[in-house]
């Protein structure tokens, strides 16, 4: 094998100067084009949705529900919950998968602390979490979920835009994923009904209506609120790097002694 | 007598629940081990500044009630958050002295959550990582 590519393209420099040409003048005729089109925003990619794009926030608490409000539980939902506020009275959470490193999956994930950006593409909204990098697809062309796709941490999220409200439905949730950091449960059964839209500027809202008629006795509503962060550019997270929260053969999250490393 | 406790008890028990509750930015799990009525401020020495994930972590040589130093283990919010607080990965280094508000835990073992970066080697740092 020789590698011979002097000789070999020295004889195409009058073509090469001939593609460079063209190159340029295409980039000319691009610019002329972009004049005339709408600006495009990098997140912003589809001018038929409401702009709800950018790095969001949440605000508030750990639980679902801002002021704490819980479903009416039924049994063995409603003895779960109470084991699990149990052990948090105590100082000793258990069940929580997160501390395992595992997705919060739905709703879950909509309260955890971490920003998010929301990124819009013809047919497709997608929420790119920084926390342990999750992505939340809400597909806007029609297609749902069928009776054969197996349950899922974030479930199958199919939308449509309600003016500038964007109503998402999400079902095939994972049974054992919870609510919030305070263990809420909820079935298989489980389907969220979210209305998304900015109440100002800067101000994402989301109603979350859970309809779970094996673990709640009723519908149940929490409104979250996000707040746009213009500046923050989403991290990498990578929560397996250093868990020392896993926990123990008890259930209960751990607060581990560090690595051995250059002490 | 029993009339009197209920309702102290009842309310304690609300104020408990709502300390739980009332958790603060930057988590990856439950917070309700850490006792965030109860926060201290100590002064140690840096042995180890982990700037991982899901936590950054500040493992400090703190004196005990004997002056004999005993490791606690520091948890911080992530890397990202902590960025966004003006913390770097070259923030503490080992041997530093540091000043620290944290919530501790509340089985009494030396760890805690980082509210604050008081002071690093007699400089007001005032860096936070949780609200």
């Amino acid at each position: 094998m020789s590698h011979t590519f002097g000789p070999r393209t020295a004889p195409l420099r009058g073509s090469r100067i001939a593609i460079i040409a063209l190159l340029f003048l295409g980039t000319q005729m691009g610019a002329v084009a972009a004049a005339d089109a709408p600006p495009i925003n990098e997140l912003h990619a589809d001018p038929n949705q409401p702009d709800v794009s950018g790095v969001w926030l949440e605000t508030g608490y750990f639980t679902l529900s801002p002021d704490r409000a819980v479903p009416l539980l039924k049994p063995p939902f409603d003895a779960l919950y109470a084991k699990r506020l149990k052990a948090l009275d105590a100082g000793q959470p258990i069940d929580d998968v997160t501390a395992r490193c595992l997705p919060p999956g739905m709703p879950h994930i909509m309260v955890v602390p971490y920003p998010f950006e929301i990124v819009q593409t013809p047919g497709r909204v997608l929420f790119l979490f920084e926390y342990a990098s999750q992505v939340r697809r809400i597909y806007l062309d029609g297609r749902t979920p069928s009776d054969d796709d197996d349950p899922t941490y974030y479930g199958f999220s199919s939308g449509h835009w309600d003016g500038s409200t964007l109503v998402v439905q999400t079902s095939r949730i994972r049974a054992e994923t919870q609510d919030d950091f305070s263990g809420l449960p909820h079935s298989d059964a489980l389907v969220i009904t979210e209305r998304i839209r900015r109440i100002d500027h800067d101000t994402l809202e989301d109603q979350l209506t859970l309809t779970d008629p094996k673990a709640y006795a009723r519908p149940f509503t929490a409104v979250r609120r996000y707040k746009l962060h213009p500046t923050w550019t989403i991290g990498e997270y990578v929560c397996e790097e250093n868990n020392r929260n896993a926990p123990g053969a008890n259930g209960v999250t751990g607060f581990g002694v560090p690595p051995a490393r250059d002490r | 007598m029993s009339r009197c406790r209920k309702p102290h008890v009842l309310r304690l028990a609300a104020v408990v629940a709502l300390a739980i509750l009332a958790t603060p930015a930057g988590a990856h799990h439950s917070f309700a081990m850490f006792d965030r009525q109860k926060p201290l401020v100590l002064e140690g020495t840096v042995l180890q500044f982990q700037w991982t994930n899901p936590h950054v972590w500040i493992q400090v040589a703190i004196p005990d009630a004997h002056g004999k130093n005993a490791e606690w283990g520091v948890e911080c919010t992530s890397v990202n958050m902590l960025k966004r607080q003006g913390w770097h990965h070259g923030t503490l280094n080992r041997g530093d002295r540091v000043k620290l508000r944290l919530y501790p835990l509340r089985d009494g073992s030396h760890g805690g959550q980082l509210a604050t970066l008081l002071e690093i080697n007699g400089s007001p740092a005032n860096l936070a990582s949780y609200r």
